[in-house]
């Protein structure tokens, strides 16, 4: 029996999943104020007696940390930058960096030791609280950023967050605003943390509770608690994961997960959703928390219409329920409705409505579909272009692209059915609407998988391996080749999975380059990049059918 | 325009010339990893592209093969010229203020007569966009600086006849390097003379000279050529830790002459010291391109950097004095010149494939007009290439050709092929890459 909670901006959804079947699903408000009191109330609504025990494992998608964030709720973070030379990064990070020497190459040679005479200051100063410590090349030799970890705990800091913990990717930017972000929301995530551990507890929920990640993975509590940064925009996350339970499309998709207020596009190929080549931004900052290829625009069925001289425009505001279930104003679902797109409610009051409008009520309905329709395709070319311009670096994949053509659009949410019509029309793609998806933000969370990936550099010249993500450097063991590579970081993810208690899991290789590295045109040695992952995706799928609320 | 540069970066990971040859995959990994780790792609400055594949038509504006430029290149080619296209619609088109492409393999060694490799260039990127640039978007005077250490002999070649393009290359010495050409001698045929500009430096020269040499000379001519757009083709060998070269050009420098030159498309060369110069250098030329703040970027490593000898500056004072005479009395020579040849100017050339041992004699012609640019020919003879050894009688026609010389271009084309000296008669519409075999 699994559970899953998914906090979302305007209702906070649960449901209990059994045997592939949905067997209870619950609906409340959410309370902004207090968003462990609205999972509290959405939780014991679908708890019916005696299931408690049953449960296998609680995943929640909480908008706790993005609020934090976008709220500014967070605490102040003392960040310290080992930059070296290169970019000046005047303006990279939220806030201005403590900078300290010493300096790591590409090659993941220590080519400055950190001279801690420049640092009195920093080593006199008394620290308390969170702070972020981050240095450039960190994930190729780690040694500097852990001489300065160990520095700033005996100044007082309790929990220092390092940017190569946070990702094993190269982009130092981007892992040191991971690490400041961490750092920032560890206070308020934490103490949501116990609050839920106290709050299962007390309803004799003993199994492993899970947090949902950005990248529709999730974590156990403890584990998230070292990269808090990564439960940000899980609600999007949660739907794509809905959709994968629902659909799982099998021919490359376009995904319009279409709410009141905004509806979320992403991009499917092989059955599952496409991930975005780097980062999220976080209010304007570059991360490097994993996220999917997805867009949010602000067009929903309950969308604000506004007369424009020779067309109409649509949204981003929210203007209420549709008239034709009894709202006093039109919305884009009444113009649906009118253009007979779709048909629900009381269709007089969506006419009546749309003719307040003035002129012909039918081709005023069509122009407001069309606008929508406009800005929703013009979106999906944007990411079919920025997709289109991912790096490439070999002849092969000039030639054979990586332009993502789709083939089906698939509709899910309440406004979905119209809308989603619509826009097939307009792209000329078939429309495919799965059956039950009130709650496929919730059903997302209940069926996520754990995500874990990690890579691994071993250059022979020097003798050394890396896996990143552990933080250690290792001899190379004698015999090196890419096949040991592949089983050395296999073996590292198989044992991590152990440590978080994920359930197990095929590895499989993402990606991996083999150079040859040469000296004066002698062969020195080999420099292997290898990446390797969890499988992702959801448990299983779920058969269709929705329960009574 | 929000994005001020556009960067094609296309390492071609899986494209080398031979296993241990300095054009191997691992070339620009270490530029990836420094690029990626330094943040740049995510820069609001910096808009990425992704190069697209070049059609054949747009290599045959600048060359033409024997037996044909499609059976000579392999498909990373077409990808890096084709790089150089996307940088240079993306500045064309205003989507970017400049653009880098950041591609391999690199062409400045490819003339316009082609058998085979030669100083690790199959085709001449730069070329073959100038004459995109030409055709597509019409664009008449273009300046090409030449900032590698070789000699862009290639280049010189295709250009040599071409008033419009004023190619100006400084490099290490020929007597001591590969190719072995570019003296200020080498000045363009008698009515481009004055467009070619060698620039011969002595081995060890560093920044000081480098710039040095730009301001006292190099940026005097690019404000008299007053060209429509600047092209660098951006070499980075003059590096102090280059293995194939002996010069002391740091990352600083170069990057301080890319904001100096604010190149409207800057396309990589060589460069060769992968692990120790490329990364840093490329750091510098794309912060600098982007008008953003490169004075951070310096090597970890200045150990193997020496002070420049005083005889090189000697060597630029005097470089500043004769070929900027050279230059700024170019009008007058050429009319000289012209009325000397008397319609008709020939030289001979030998050329070494060093990558194929091939072996290349050819005789160019160009036929002066009145009321066009006239046009050329080129008589080839090559031993020893991958397709044995091959001959042929090539006619170009210049975008500006009159009727009249068209006619007799056609003409002589027929009357050679006539006399079966030739295994290949050939006649090249520079205008539209169209070539056709008589």
């Amino acid at each position: 029996m699994l559970l899953g909670i998914d906090v979302g901006g305007t209702f906070t959804d649960a449901v209990v999943v059994a045997d592939k079947q949905i067997l209870t699903q619950a609906k409340v408000p959410t309370n902004h104020g207090d968003v462990l009191q609205s999972i509290l109330a959405a939780l014991d609504k679908v708890l019916l007696d005696g299931v408690a025990q049953s449960v296998q494992r609680v995943v929640i998608s909480s908008t706790i940390v993005t609020n934090a964030l976008t709220e500014n709720k967070i605490e102040p973070v003392f960040l310290a930058v080992m930059t070296g030379p290169g970019m000046n990064v005047k303006g990279k990070f939220p806030v201005k960096p403590y900078f300290v020497s010493g300096y790591v190459d590409h090659r993941g040679k220590i080519t400055a030791q950190i001279d801690w005479t420049k640092h009195r200051d920093l080593l006199a100063a008394k620290g308390n609280g969170v702070c972020a410590a981050s240095g450039k090349f960190a994930v190729r030799q780690p040694q500097n950023e852990y001489l300065l970890e160990h520095e700033l705990r005996k100044c007082g800091y309790t929990k220092v967050f390092l940017g190569s913990e946070l990702s094993g990717e190269l982009n130092f930017v981007r892992r040191t605003n991971s690490a400041y972000f961490a750092a920032a929301v560890y206070k308020v995530f934490d103490k949501f943390c116990q609050k839920v551990k106290l709050a299962m507890a007390n309803r004799c929920i003993t199994a492993p509770i899970h947090i949902l990640k950005a990248d529709g993975g999730t974590l156990p509590l403890d584990v998230a608690l070292e990269q808090p940064v990564e439960a940000v925009f899980t609600g999007p996350a949660a739907s794509v994961l809905g959709i994968e339970a629902l659909a799982a499309p099998k021919v490359n998709s376009i995904s319009l997960d279409v709410g009141g207020t905004t509806t979320d596009i992403a991009f499917w190929e092989k059955g599952l959703p496409l991930m975005a080549k780097r980062g999220a931004s976080i209010n304007g900052y570059p991360t490097a928390v994993r996220a999917f290829h997805m867009r949010s625009i602000g067009i929903g069925g309950d969308s604000r219409i506004t007369k424009l001289a020779d067309s109409y425009q649509v949204g981003p505001e929210r203007e209420g329920a549709a008239a034709a279930i009894g709202g006093s104003v039109a919305t884009l679902s009444d113009a649906l409705i009118v253009a007979g797109y779709v048909c629900f409610g009381d269709e007089r009051k969506a006419w009546q409505a749309i003719a307040q409008l003035g002129g012909e009520p039918a081709v005023e309905a069509r122009k407001i579909v069309a606008s929508a329709v406009a800005q929703i395709t013009a979106t999906i070319k944007e990411m079919l272009a920025e997709w289109a311009k991912q790096p490439v670096y070999t002849v092969d994949d000039v030639i054979r692209g990586t332009e993502f053509e789709p083939d089906q659009l698939i509709g899910v949410g309440g406004g979905s059915l119209g809308l989603v019509r619509a826009v097939g029309e307009a792209m000329n793609l078939p429309v495919e609407i799965p059956q039950g998806a009130m709650v496929a933000n919730a059903i997302g969370a209940a069926l996520a998988r754990p995500t874990l990936s990690a890579g691994l550099r071993a250059d022979t010249t020097d003798g050394y391996y890396i896996i990143p993500e552990s933080g250690k450097r290792e001899r190379l063991p004698s015999g090196f080749s890419q096949r040991v590579a592949e089983k050395l970081l296999a073996d590292w993810l198989r044992k991590q999975a152990v440590d978080w208690q994920l359930p197990d899991q095929e590895v499989e290789l993402i990606s991996c380059e083999h150079f040859r590295t040469i000296h004066s045109y002698y062969d020195t040695g080999d420099i292997f990049n290898l990446r390797m992952q969890l499988k992702p995706g959801i448990l299983h799928k779920i058969s269709g059918r929705e329960v009574e609320l | 325009m929000k994005n001020t540069l556009g960067l094609v970066f296309f390492p071609a990971f899986d494209w080398m010339i031979s296993p241990t040859h300095p054009e191997r995959q691992e070339r620009l990994l270490y530029t990836r990893d420094q690029l990626e780790e330094e943040g740049l792609f995510d820069c609001e400055e910096i808009k990425e592209y992704r190069p697209r594949l070049a059609q054949i038509n747009d290599l045959q504006r600048a060359h033409v093969g024997v037996p044909g430029i499609a059976r000579l290149i392999t498909p990373a080619h077409l990808a890096s010229a084709g790089g150089c296209l996307t940088a240079a619609d993306a500045v064309m088109r205003k989507e970017v203020k400049r653009a880098f492409a950041l591609v391999r393999p690199p062409g400045h060694h490819a003339m316009r007569v082609v058998h085979g490799i030669r100083g690790f260039c199959t085709v001449n990127i730069e070329a073959i966009m100038v004459e995109y640039l030409r055709s597509r978007y019409g664009v008449r005077k273009i300046a090409v600086i030449d900032t590698d250490v070789h000699h862009g002999d290639g280049s010189q070649d295709v250009f040599y006849h071409d008033p419009n393009t004023l190619y100006i290359s400084f490099h290490q010495d020929g007597r001591t390097l590969y190719p072995g050409t570019g003296f200020p001698e080498e000045a363009g045929s008698p009515g481009a003379w004055g467009t070619n500009i060698n620039l011969p430096l002595l081995p060890g020269t560093g920044d000081e000279g480098l710039h040095r040499l730009y301001d006292g000379l190099i940026s005097h001519i690019l404000e008299d050529f007053q060209p429509e757009l600047i092209i660098n083709s951006a070499g980075q060998d003059n590096h102090f830790s280059d293995p194939l070269a002996s010069m002391a050009v740091t990352a600083q420098g170069y990057a301080r002459l890319a904001d100096k030159l604010q190149a409207d498309i800057a396309v990589l060369e060589g460069g060769y010291s992968v692990e120790s110069a490329l990364p840093y250098v490329n750091t510098g030329i794309i912060l600098a391109m982007a008008g953003m703040d490169y004075s951070k970027v310096l090597e970890p490593d200045m150990s193997e950097l020496r002070k420049q000898d005083p005889r090189c500056n000697k060597r630029v004072d005097q470089l500043i004095e004769q070929v900027g005479d050279l230059y700024f009395n170019r009008e007058r020579t050429r009319k000289e010149l012209l009325q000397k040849c008397n319609g008709v100017w020939q030289r001979k050339k030998h050329i070494y494939y060093d990558e194929e041992g091939i072996r290349e004699q050819q005789v160019e012609t160009v036929r002066y007009c009145k009321s066009c640019g006239g046009y050329f020919t080129i008589q080839t003879a090559a031993e020893d290439t991958r397709f044995g050894d091959q001959s042929a009688f090539i006619v170009c026609l210049p975008r500006d050709i009159c009727p009249s010389c068209r006619q007799r271009a056609y003409d002589e084309a027929l009357r050679e092929k006539k006399t079966g000296r030739w295994q290949y008669v050939f006649v090249q519409q520079i205008v539209d890459g169209f070539i056709e075999t008589i």
